[in-house]
Formats: structure tokens, sequence, C-alpha cells
């Protein structure tokens, strides 16, 4: 359909106004990572004297700015290493325990589904505190607080419910013709799920895994209050203990930039992810997958 | 087993997994949750390592306690803003990115970055947005005359709506994916149409699309209502609560009884204080889809052929 040219200018300037929205917080954050230590003082609106990657590489432990700074490099380096310590077997023990709950519930009936289900979702709107207090207080009696272990039980806590809600929908929106052939040719239950049905729901998986290593690697709370100070501190307190005491109103410190490039390298996962999954996210119908069963 | 019915076994075989299912969710979330149920009503003295059963006194106690009222209301402040920013700020970016434009599956990539980044990193980037003395808000605005030198953006009266402002910066994106995706679902020619009858772009979003998109609305809001009333990690990088008390949601309460005052059994009835009414909203939630579900229902069998495009709607 033709546009007018006012049409078009009111278009491009919503376009604008949308990118602008989304990308200048974020280059902000990006101009301040690629500032020496020290020039951030001044502003960030201004160009500053030398500009480059210095912040990352101290990081990376490539190259060391100051000896000050050193020890919250390596912290960073740390963060990194214990994140993706954590994150994996989350993913991994949540997806698995997602695919068989989110297919029993997306392809079976059975008594008290709708309540179990409304459990579920119940779940889902706990605040992430309610259960980290008796998690806090089991875990220290126990002596496994500072432990990678005690981030990897409780972050499944969020995980496997949500995952289960999503695989649900997933599944559910499976043809039933495919299942239903594989076992009148004699495959039994737990083959045609193997066989037919993981396969069939590859994509759904792969997005689930995804979602569940975002979660442990992007979470705060948890995170500091199980390993916070301790040598096993996930990305996410690491990052916190370089930013000022009272981040919003505070005036600057000399770490700032090498917490904003470390913020920014800290995203790098996520952003590789999500173009990863950007395709599957609107297929696998997050929000509603009640309207999705399939029976 | 020949004797037995395919649905038979599979049903028996559902109930076997299921039961799995449930008993590994029940160790890892509903035991502990239970012990916190059993701490809200004791009182605990780490000196003498006591613990006195007391009943509702915690419960009776927040109830009754300004801190905590306060809370709960900066929570449902918080929420709200969150909400209704999402909507407005995911609904218009995506009515812009159904348009026809170059550039506009880049940015439909792009808008997700920020939903990608984690709390932390979005209080990063806002930090860096609204400090005082080095931000690129006063930086940009002071030469302008716009603010002063040392602008306090983020004050008593002003933080709870710059973390949601944040909030909704990191949490829009999801929405304009949904209504992105319920967008695309409506027929061209129901457009066309209303141009015909000479509707301009307002009354053709009024009376055309939002109808269309009236469901994801509903989505939409309640999920990110349960997501922003539950959210910390945002508000707790970016202000800790303050200034003083000012942006103090309910969580944050929590988080200060448990790991400040060590106040466990205060926590935990905070904590369960917050479910319910996390647990109201669920019901909500639940009650709008079943009715949903219904109308639907009762439509498609009267109108068997309208089904396929009913049922989208």
């Amino acid at each position: 359909m033709k546009k007018s040219s006012v049409e078009r200018a009111t278009l491009w300037i919503c376009v604008a106004l949308v990118a602008a929205w989304t990308f200048i917080p974020l280059l902000v954050m990006f101009w301040a990572s690629m500032m020496p230590i020290g020039d951030l003082v001044n502003g960030i609106v201004q160009w500053p004297k030398s500009f480059g990657f210095a912040n990352y590489l101290a990081i990376l432990g490539i190259a060391n700015i100051d000896e000050i700074f050193g020890g919250r490099a390596e912290s960073i380096g740390r963060g990194f290493i214990n994140s993706a310590i954590v994150a994996i077997p989350v993913a991994a023990i949540g997806t698995a325990m997602a695919v068989v709950g989110g297919y029993a519930f997306g392809r079976y009936r059975f008594p008290f589904k709708g309540t179990l289900l409304f459990v579920l979702l119940s779940i889902r709107v706990l605040p992430p505190i309610a259960i980290l207090i008796p998690y806090f207080v089991i875990l220290s009696s126990l002596r496994l607080v500072g432990t990678h272990f005690s981030l990897i039980i409780t972050y499944l806590t969020a995980v496997v419910p949500l995952l289960t809600w999503v695989l649900m929908g997933y599944f559910a929106s499976l043809p039933i013709e495919t299942e239903r052939a594989a076992r009148i040719d004699g495959c039994s239950r737990l083959k045609a799920l193997w066989h037919i049905m993981i396969p069939m729901a590859a994509p759904g998986i792969a997005a689930a895994f995804i979602i569940a290593f975002l979660t442990a690697w992007n979470e705060l709370l948890f995170g500091l209050i199980l390993t916070g100070g301790t040598s096993n501190q996930t990305l996410s307190p690491a990052l916190l203990a370089l930013s000022p005491t009272m981040p919003s109103t505070g005036t600057a410190n000399l770490g700032l930039t090498m917490f904003a490039a470390a913020s920014v390298m800290s995203a790098i996962p996520p952003l590789f992810f999500a173009i990863l999954a950007q395709r599957y996210i609107t297929r696998l119908n997050v929000a509603d997958p009640v309207t999705t069963q399939g029976d | 087993m020949k004797t037995r019915t395919l649905a038979q076994a599979d049903a028996s075989f559902a109930i076997r997994i299921i039961l799995a299912v449930i008993l590994f969710n029940a160790i890892i979330i509903a035991l502990p949750l239970f012990y916190a149920a059993w701490i809200s009503v004791h009182d605990r003295d780490v000196i003498l390592r006591t613990e006195e059963f007391i009943g509702a006194e915690h419960y009776r106690r927040l109830l009754t306690n300004p801190e905590a009222i306060n809370a709960m209301i900066a929570s449902l402040k918080f929420t709200l803003v969150a909400v209704v920013g999402s909507l407005i700020v995911g609904l218009g970016m995506a009515l812009v990115l159904n348009e026809d434009f170059p550039g506009r599956s880049f940015l439909r990539a792009a808008i997700l970055i920020p939903w990608a980044v984690s709390e932390v990193v979005t209080a990063t980037a806002w930090i860096f947005m609204l400090n005082p003395t080095f931000g690129a808000l006063t930086g940009v605005l002071h030469p302008l005359g716009l603010a002063s030198e040392n602008q306090v953006w983020i004050n008593e009266t002003t933080a709870l709506y710059w973390v949601a402002a944040a909030y909704v910066w990191h949490v829009a994106p999801l929405g304009a994916f949904f209504f992105l995706a319920a967008l695309q679902t409506i027929p061209d020619g129901l457009y066309q149409a209303a141009r015909l009858d000479q509707a301009n772009v307002f009354k053709r979003f009024l009376h055309v699309t939002l109808p269309q998109i009236r469901s994801t609305v509903m989505v939409v809001l309640v999920v990110v209502t349960v997501e922003a009333f539950r959210s910390f990690d945002l508000l707790f990088a970016m202000t800790r609560g303050g200034p003083g008390t000012a942006s103090q949601i309910f969580p944050m309460l929590i988080f200060r009884y448990t790991f400040e005052f060590s106040r466990y059994g205060l926590a935990a009835a905070a904590s369960f204080i917050l479910v319910g009414v996390g647990v109201i909203v669920t019901t909500l939630y639940f009650v709008i889809l079943m009715r949903r579900r219904r109308t639907v229902r009762i439509d498609a069998p009267a109108a068997a052929k309208l089904a396929d495009g009913g049922a989208a709607a």
C-alpha cells in the first residue's frame, strides 16, 4: 500500500524513537567502558583523551591498568567462570526435568491436572526471596553456603516449574499423529518420547535450555546471598561489588569504567543466546500455554 | 498388559512420570516452603538458640507495621507504573515494527537486547544515564539549560519511578514480541475495509487493532504484573531501596529483615504475605484465561467454520 509523505515521515520518527529508547542506555554504558579510569569524573558526554579497550583487556587479564584494580578485574574473571559452572548444570538438569514434566502435562490427561497446573503457575508467582529464606537457613546449618551446589539447587527451584510450563505448551502444539503412529508400530512410550517427541520438540528444548542458562547467568539475589564475597562468587554479585555503594546518586569512583566494561562483557552470552533463540521465542508461547493445550 | 487398552496404559504411564515430576518439585520447592511456614510461626532466638511457637504474631505485627504497609504500597506503585509503561512502550514498539521499512528485521532483533541483558546490566546502563555527576542525562541537558550542573535525578520522590522506567526498558521488548505476533494475525482485509470507510489511523487503531489484540493485552498485563511484583535485582542494583527508604519495595524489606537483622521468622511471614498477594493475581490470571477458553469452546461447535479464525483472536 502506498504511503503519503506525511505518513512516511511519521513512521521514520517513530522508528527513530524506538531505536533511541533501545540503544541510548546501551551506548552510554559502552561509551563509559571505553574511557580510561579517571576520565569519567568529568562526565560521560565528552570526547575522552584516550579511548580504547584497556578496561576490557584488564578484565581478561591481558593488561594490568593499576595494581589497585587488578584484584577487582580478577574477581570479574572468576565471576565468569563461576557463573558458567553454575549455569550449565542448571540448564542441563532443569531442561531434562522439564522435558519429562512438560511432555506428561502437554500430552496426557490425568486426575487433578488442573490443580497441578495451578500449583505450577503459582510457583512462578513466588518471589525469589520467599524460597531463599528457608534455603539460606537450611544451607547455613549444612555449611553449604558459598558453594556452587547451593546455587545450582536454588536456581533449579525457579527454572524447573517455568520450563515445565513452557515445554508443556510446546509438546501440546506438536501433532499427535506421529506419536500415535510410532506407538502403533510397537514403539514403547519411553522410546516414542526419546526417538519421536524429543527430536520434534528440539527447537523448544533448545530454547528452554537457553532460558534456564540465562536465568542462572543473569540472577543477582541468590548469587549475592549464597556466594557473595566468596571465591565462588558469580558474575552479578561480582559486578555489583564494582558499583558505587549508592549507585545512582554516588559520585564517580575510579572503578566505574571497569564496572561499565565488565557489565558489557557480562552481557555478551545473553546477547549471543538471544539472537540464537529469537526465532523460537515467539513460537514458545511462554505466557499463554493454557490456550494451546491439546486436550 | 494386552488386556488393557492403549489409553488406560497411557494414563498410568502419565501418572507415573507425573508423580516423579511432582516428587522432584516437592523436594526442592514444597519442603523448603513448609519449613519457611514453620519458621514464620516461631520466634527464634539466635543467641539462646531457642525457638518458641508464637502463632500468627509475625503476621499480625507486619500487617500493623507502617514500614511494611509503606513497602507494600511502594511495591504496588512500582508494579502499576511498570505494567502501564510496559503496555504502552511494548505496544508502541510492536506497532512500529509491524510497519514496513528498511532495517525492520535488524531493529526487531535489536529491541530484544534490553530484555536479554540481566537486571544488573540494566541498572548499570541506567546508572550511567542518571548519575548526577557524570551521567549522560545531566551531560546533555545541563549545557542546554534544562538541568542544573549536578542534577539529582533519583531523589526521594522520583526514585521508584526511575527504577520503574529502567524496568520498562528491560521488560517491554517481551511485551512487544507478544504484541507483534498478535498484530501479524490481524487480517489485512479489516484495515482495507476501515480505509474504505474513511477511518483515519487513530480510528483504525481503536476500532480494528485494539479489539483484535485484546487478549494479548490481557496476557502481557498479567505477565508483567507477576514479574514486576516479584522483581528485586534491578531495584537492588539501582538504589538499594534508597534514598532512605524511598524506593523500599516489599521484597527489599524482606531482604533487610533477613540479611540485615537476621529476623528469619518475620521475613518468612512477610514473604508469605507477598506470596498471598501474588496468588490473588495468579487466580485472576486463571479466571481470565479460563473464561476466554470457555467462550471459544461454546462458540466452536456452532460456528465450526469460523473456529480457525475465531480461536486465534
